[in-house]
């Protein structure tokens, strides 16, 4: 069986979006008075859009920008940690992280904390300038947005 | 006359004290986050929109639009001295301004990009003034019918001229139209795509698409191409003092190109990008030394530069008229606006006529402080480049989060964005341009309640779109900026 080429895979995937989508346009109900366009329709021409896009895509070959660059060979040597995507998938958790602890920690410490330990981890090493930096700028931020903008933000356990 | 007593009323607007400030803030921000490698005007415009939050909309649009122009004019710092392009609009100044950094002349390289944007900026906003109002007052007369469909113009104009795959380029806008009407349908009331989820039900916010498609996911990618650490040497700027004679050959192609970035900017599409190269490529057929552009001639670093800034003055003239965006960049722009309650199109030049005077006399102040900070602050301002790249990158992601919880205070909201962040890094691996996908998501549910109110208009007959002349032809350019790139790879492949 042939290989099925990255477009072919993403087309795949976005005919299922698109079979998901127009499922859901199906569904939305009715508005009680006649109208000439309800709030199906778009939704619907959409979703047949996409559809026939996802053929399109299956049917055209990839060209070089399609395909991801081969990544550093250097750098895939490195421990599992520091490996490119390693990296990406590090940052995506601990982002993830910083979104939950963000109210009950509060902005300050996770903030500092996010600063700080993702530099560390991409290679930064000289730790007091990361830390006083880090410390800085969320300091600056929540001072400019508590004070001068009227944005609240989360104290958390912090009394400030 | 008028033009010129309405210029005066947007000085007086301009030059309040707090709105100097917001200049030069803005062209500051702007300069610095445009000359860093990776980060282009889109993620320098979503970065700074929570600065807007509560401003006045001729304040906050005088930032943003600092921050736009700013970016393109710093682009060009690391395109010259790294030859790592900040904006996709300075990748053609690179072109000769890194073979004149490697020659010991990058003072003189960047000194010229300076003057040649400045004056670049300076030229096209005296067209922005004279052809703004003349196509405000025709588009006065735009009922739903054409406005839908100068909407699908911009869409198909951005898709088609964009460097990557057609399909990418529709499937991106149509996903950004998806986007764009989940919610409360606001004419009906009628949830869709809300997954049942109370969070959804406002839709969601752009801001949140915007950052994570263009900025976290930059973020990602730096960090996928060794971002972790690797810095790269920048050559040092020397002398940059222009001697009479430079200043002679170089005043044409930045007179000549100003001009026509200006018109390139206009038109749907077509941003400081296709200007700077049109630009370039103009200079190169026309010069006598056209054989030496590509090895440091001067002139190749002046024709993109005025080009790219006359260009990105030229984009405000659909974005503020129509009210329709013509690129990824001021599609960020008008949804900052919209946040700021403001809608802009042909009546915002009689009901808001401060937040467009105010801003196109603030462009006047934006261009001299930026002739400020790019030629004698330069030494300066390039050490910004030096700024080490891990903390960089952690202080991006941190701009990024604060800005989505800043206006929504919804964590949901936070891991949408990273979401986005790296639904963004797919679309880039894989060749999806971003441009028509945030342009799209603009411009998506303003589109359908045109369509709407025109075929409430016309009971229900689809023929209005082509009934009425103007529409017509909107459509018909519309269709013939999709067929045709086709057309052309079509005739290539039969002839190769």
């Amino acid at each position: 069986m042939t290989r099925l080429n990255s477009n072919q895979v993403i087309a795949l995937l976005l005919a299922v979006v698109s079979v998901g989508y127009l499922a859901m346009a199906w569904q939305i109900p009715a508005f009680p008075l006649p109208r000439p366009i309800d709030s199906d329709l778009f939704p619907k021409v959409l979703g047949f859009m996409l559809l026939g896009l996802s053929v399109l895509l299956f049917l055209e070959k990839p060209q070089a920008q399609d395909v991801p660059e081969e990544l550093d060979p250097e750098e895939q040597q490195l421990p599992l940690l520091l490996r490119p995507w390693t990296r990406v998938v590090i940052t995506a958790l601990a982002l993830a992280a910083y979104a939950l602890l963000l109210v009950p920690v509060g902005f300050v410490l996770t903030s500092v904390a996010l600063v700080f330990g993702l530099a560390a981890y991409y290679g930064y090493r000289r730790h007091w300038i990361n830390f006083a930096t880090a410390l800085g700028v969320v300091l600056g931020l929540y001072l400019t947005m508590t004070r001068i903008m009227g944005v609240y933000l989360p104290t958390g356990v912090l009394p400030i | 006359m008028e033009a010129f007593n309405n210029l005066m009323y947007g000085f007086g607007i301009a030059l309040e004290p707090i709105n100097i400030l917001y200049v030069f803030a803005g062209v500051f921000a702007g300069t610095v986050i445009g000359m860093l490698p990776g980060l282009g005007p889109i993620s320098a415009l979503a970065l700074m929109i929570p600065l807007t939050f509560g401003m006045e909309p001729s304040s906050g649009l005088i930032l943003m639009a600092g921050v736009y122009y700013g970016a393109i004019f710093g682009g060009s710092t690391s395109s010259i001295l790294l030859n790592a392009p900040g904006v996709a609009g300075t990748v053609a100044t690179s072109f000769d301004g890194y073979p004149l950094a490697k020659q010991g002349q990058a003072g003189k390289a960047l000194a010229i990009a300076a003057y040649a944007s400045f004056i670049g900026g300076t030229v096209s906003i005296i067209f922005l003034m004279l052809v703004a109002p003349l196509l405000g007052r025709v588009a006065v007369s735009f009922g739903p019918a054409e406005y839908f469909s100068l909407m699908v113009l911009g869409l198909t104009a951005v898709v088609s001229l964009s460097d990557k795959s057609l399909v990418k380029g529709l499937i991106a806008a149509v996903v950004g139209v998806m986007i764009s009407i989940m919610g409360i349908d606001l004419q009906t009331g009628t949830e869709r795509f809300t997954f049942g989820t109370a969070h959804l039900l406002d839709g969601i916010e752009f801001l949140v698409v915007a950052l994570g498609i263009f900025a976290l996911a930059e973020v990602f990618y730096m960090l996928l191409k060794g971002g972790g650490g690797k810095e790269q040497p920048r050559n040092a700027i020397g002398s940059l003092k222009l001697s009479k004679q430079e200043i002679r050959q170089i005043a044409p192609p930045v007179g000549r190109s100003s001009i026509l970035g200006f018109f390139t900017g206009v038109l749907p599409g077509a941003g400081a990008t296709i200007g700077s190269f049109l630009g370039y490529s103009m200079e190169k057929r026309l010069a006598k030394d056209g054989d030496t552009f590509g090895k440091g001639n001067i002139k190749g670093v002046a024709a993109p530069e005025s080009a790219n800034n006359a260009a990105c003055t030229g984009s405000f003239v659909p974005l503020l008229t129509l009210g329709v965006p013509g690129s990824g960049s001021t599609a960020v722009l008008l949804g900052a606006l919209l946040v700021m309650g403001v809608s802009p199109g042909p009546a915002m030049l009689v009901d808001r006529p401060d937040v467009f005077w105010g801003v196109v006399a603030s462009m006047y102040l934006g261009n001299i402080f930026l002739l400020v900070l790019n030629l004698p602050l330069i030494p300066l301002i390039a050490k910004i480049l030096d700024l080490p790249r891990p903390l960089l990158l952690a202080l991006i992601l941190i701009f990024c989060m604060i800005g989505v919880y800043g206006m929504s205070f919804s964590v949901f909201d936070l891991l949408l964005l990273l979401g986005f962040g790296l639904l963004g890094l797919g679309m880039r691996l894989f060749g999806f341009p971003a441009a028509p996908l945030i342009l799209a998501l603009i411009l998506g549910d303003i589109m359908e309640e045109s369509m709407r109110r025109a075929l409430q208009i016309s009971g229900g007959d689809w023929s209005i779109f082509i009934d009425k002349p103007i529409s017509m032809w909107l459509l018909i350019i519309a269709a013939l900026s999709l067929v045709l790139p086709l057309a052309k790879k079509v005739m290539v492949k039969a002839r190769g």
